[in-house]
């Protein structure tokens, strides 16, 4: 009978199958997974489809950093941004910037599990936290 | 006002333009105290991390695709998708003396409503303990000011001495009655100012107990005037499992600091049976696989790596244990019970048929020991009561023979009542430690026979009445005796004289 850690280990599989050489997520091959699911489905699709899902997600965000801005940003901040990152992690990584006017003033780079923060909002909440 | 905002302005000029790096992850689970969260990639064992609201835990499961953490705080306020931040740092909690007379959470955080702690320093919860190089044998005593203890299985500075027995057995009592005794003698060394005299400070950590216990455990160490002297941490069963889980290892981390800061501390973990059983919960909940009474596997780890704290360093002061087991129907064989009395450097057993008689504390000599034993004993205390548990374990025996009914001769006789006598003497009132001073003359009494003449039953009361005529009286001798801590043919000969005169008043 197939366990829930089975049906994780099996989505990781087909997550691992599913990025090009140079580990970015292709959408040809996450479009030929998906295809041979809809043709040789699991003994429980939902939780595996669940898991690919949140795995590719994974996957995605660590090559696609998201920059919160307060004020306007020009493509060469977020191109630099996005170069520094790729040399940093060793993989292409491109960025879209997305406005956050809670930060007040500065920037806040999320890539994968990482978070740069260098908002003015983020530096007074850690001066909160020490006070 | 304006030196206040000043400060605030100073400190918001000193903020560093830097990016500063967090690694995140997001709740995907919250069930019975155990986040289980994806992402936080970098983060690594026993880290702190960090709740929305306040709440903190610490990472225990690194597994391939989630982190299982326990949460140290309020569970209610977290949800499904929370951004939960690693802090690069491990649970640390406050030391010092400032936290002595107060009781803290596991945490370190005030809950006795006297402001907040007065500490300049913290110390992580977990840490390695002291190697090999670093310790030095155990040979200062560490009294109890219970008799039975003192006399025959002495207690040294530095030593783990497990307490053991059934519940309602007096564990408790024995735990809080040498806390007393060492604020008793903290305060006559202080005020002799003996510049070599090193006042013992005392931890007491509850887990897993009823609040009303803390209470009242917390009102008669106030009553005792030991309070002062004395740090308690609460982990009450209302409290969730993690925090159980961490409260031993903070009262350690609080004992250290007085042990690196050349200082002599007593620990008592009130009681290690329920840390492994909220220990139990946590693992159970993180998946992880049971074993024997569906402990998990490093349940023995749990234990060794806390005891292992307390230790006699060199060059610096000691951290001494007395860590406290429950057992169920006296059966010291169980799982835990086992693991910690390997661990310990001896136990104190309790019996409950013996508190039933009257027989209070009910310390079983016959199966209590220490492993540091008279090394850890002044010389008074070892000419006096040296004897003692031999001549106990040939009463035991010839007792069991007795009572089959038949004759016995006089010598069989004698052994008998001098046993019974010192059963009787070894009785002891509860929250009542006696300075050891007075109970060498208790037991030179008792090996000189004046209580020989005595009614067994009235031997305790007779007792009580040497030791007030000597405190009332003999104030002198008692002060001879502590100081130079040995019986010289000059304290003999004075012990003779007094204990006539308190003869000559009784009979009459």
């Amino acid at each position: 009978m197939a366990t829930a850690k089975s049906h994780q280990h099996y989505a990781k599989q087909l997550a691992q199958l599913s990025l090009a050489a140079d580990g970015s997520v292709d959408a040809e091959r996450v479009a030929g997974v998906l295809a041979y699911l809809a043709k040789h489905p699991p003994s429980r699709p939902l939780p595996v489809l669940k898991a690919y899902h949140r795995f590719i997600a994974q996957e995605l965000a660590k090559t696609n950093a998201v920059v919160e801005h307060a004020g306007a940003i020009t493509d060469a901040t977020l191109g630099a941004i996005a170069g520094a990152l790729s040399q940093k992690y060793k993989r292409p990584v491109a960025a879209t910037g997305r406005r956050n006017d809670a930060l007040i003033a500065g920037l806040r780079v999320r890539i994968g599990d990482d978070v740069y923060e260098s908002s003015v909002a983020g530096q007074l909440a850690a001066l909160e936290a020490s006070l | 006002m304006s030196s206040v905002l000043e400060q605030i302005e100073s400190q918001i000029a000193n903020l560093t333009n830097k990016a500063v790096k967090q690694n995140t992850g997001s709740i995907r689970t919250v069930a019975d105290g155990v986040a289980k969260i994806d992402g936080l990639s970098d983060v690594m064992y026993n880290e702190m991390v960090q709740f929305p609201g306040g709440a903190i835990g610490i990472a225990l499961n690194l597994e391939a695709d989630e982190v299982g953490c326990v949460v140290l705080g309020d569970v209610s306020e977290l949800k499904e998708g929370d951004e939960v931040l690693t802090t690069g740092k491990l649970l640390s909690v406050p030391v010092g003396k400032g936290l002595l007379g107060r009781v803290v959470d596991a945490l370190g955080n005030p809950v006795d409503g006297k402001g907040p702690v007065d500490s300049k320093e913290t110390y992580p919860v977990e840490r390695i303990a002291p190697g090999i190089i670093a310790r030095k044998s155990v040979d200062q005593p560490l009294l109890t000011g219970i008799q039975a203890i003192d006399s025959m299985i002495p207690i040294g500075r530095g030593q783990r001495e497990l307490i053991i027995g059934d519940r309602g057995t007096g564990k408790t009592t024995i735990a809080i009655d040498t806390i007393i005794n060492q604020a008793k003698i903290n305060k006559v060394g202080i005020a002799s100012g003996d510049p070599k005299f090193r006042p013992v400070y005392s931890i007491y950590v509850a887990v897993g107990q009823k609040n009303s216990n803390i209470v009242r455990t917390v009102a008669a160490l106030e009553a005792a005037g030991a309070l002062e002297f004395t740090i308690i941490v609460a982990a009450p069963a209302a409290d969730n499992p993690a925090n159980q889980y961490i409260a031993p290892y903070a009262g350690a981390a609080m004992g250290e600091w007085f042990m690196e800061n050349d200082m002599d501390a007593l620990i008592v973990y009130d009681d290690l049976s329920k840390h492994a059983v909220a220990y139990r919960q946590i693992s159970l909940i993180l998946k992880r696989p049971s074993g024997r009474e569906a402990y998990p596997g490093d349940v023995f780890y749990l234990h060794s790596r806390l005891l292992e704290r307390s230790a006699r360093l060199n060059g610096k002061g000691s951290l001494t244990a007395l860590p406290i087991i429950e057992t169920l129907a006296g059966d010291v064989s169980a799982y835990i019970p086992t693991n910690v009395i390997s661990i310990t450097d001896g136990q104190i057993f309790l019996e409950t048929d013996l508190f039933n008689q009257g027989i209070r504390p009910a310390v079983s000599v016959g199966l209590s020991v220490s492993r540091v034993g008279s090394a850890a004993q002044i010389k008074a205390t070892k000419q006096v009561g040296g004897k003692l548990k031999g001549e106990l374990a040939q009463f035991r025996e010839l007792a069991a023979f007795a009572q089959f009914g038949s004759d016995l001769d006089a010598k069989t006789k004698a052994q008998l009542d001098r046993g019974n006598r010192i059963v009787e003497l070894f009785k002891q009132p509860a929250f009542s430690p006696i300075p050891i001073e007075q109970q060498v003359v208790t037991l030179w009494a008792l090996q000189k026979d004046y209580y020989a003449k005595i009614d067994t039953a009235k031997v305790t009361a007779a007792a009580v009445s040497l030791r007030e005529f000597f405190a009332t009286r003999k104030d002198e001798l008692l002060t001879q005796i502590r100081t130079e801590a040995k019986l010289t043919d000059d304290i003999e000969a004075k012990l003779k004289t007094a204990c006539d005169e308190w003869a000559a008043s009784s009979a009459a």
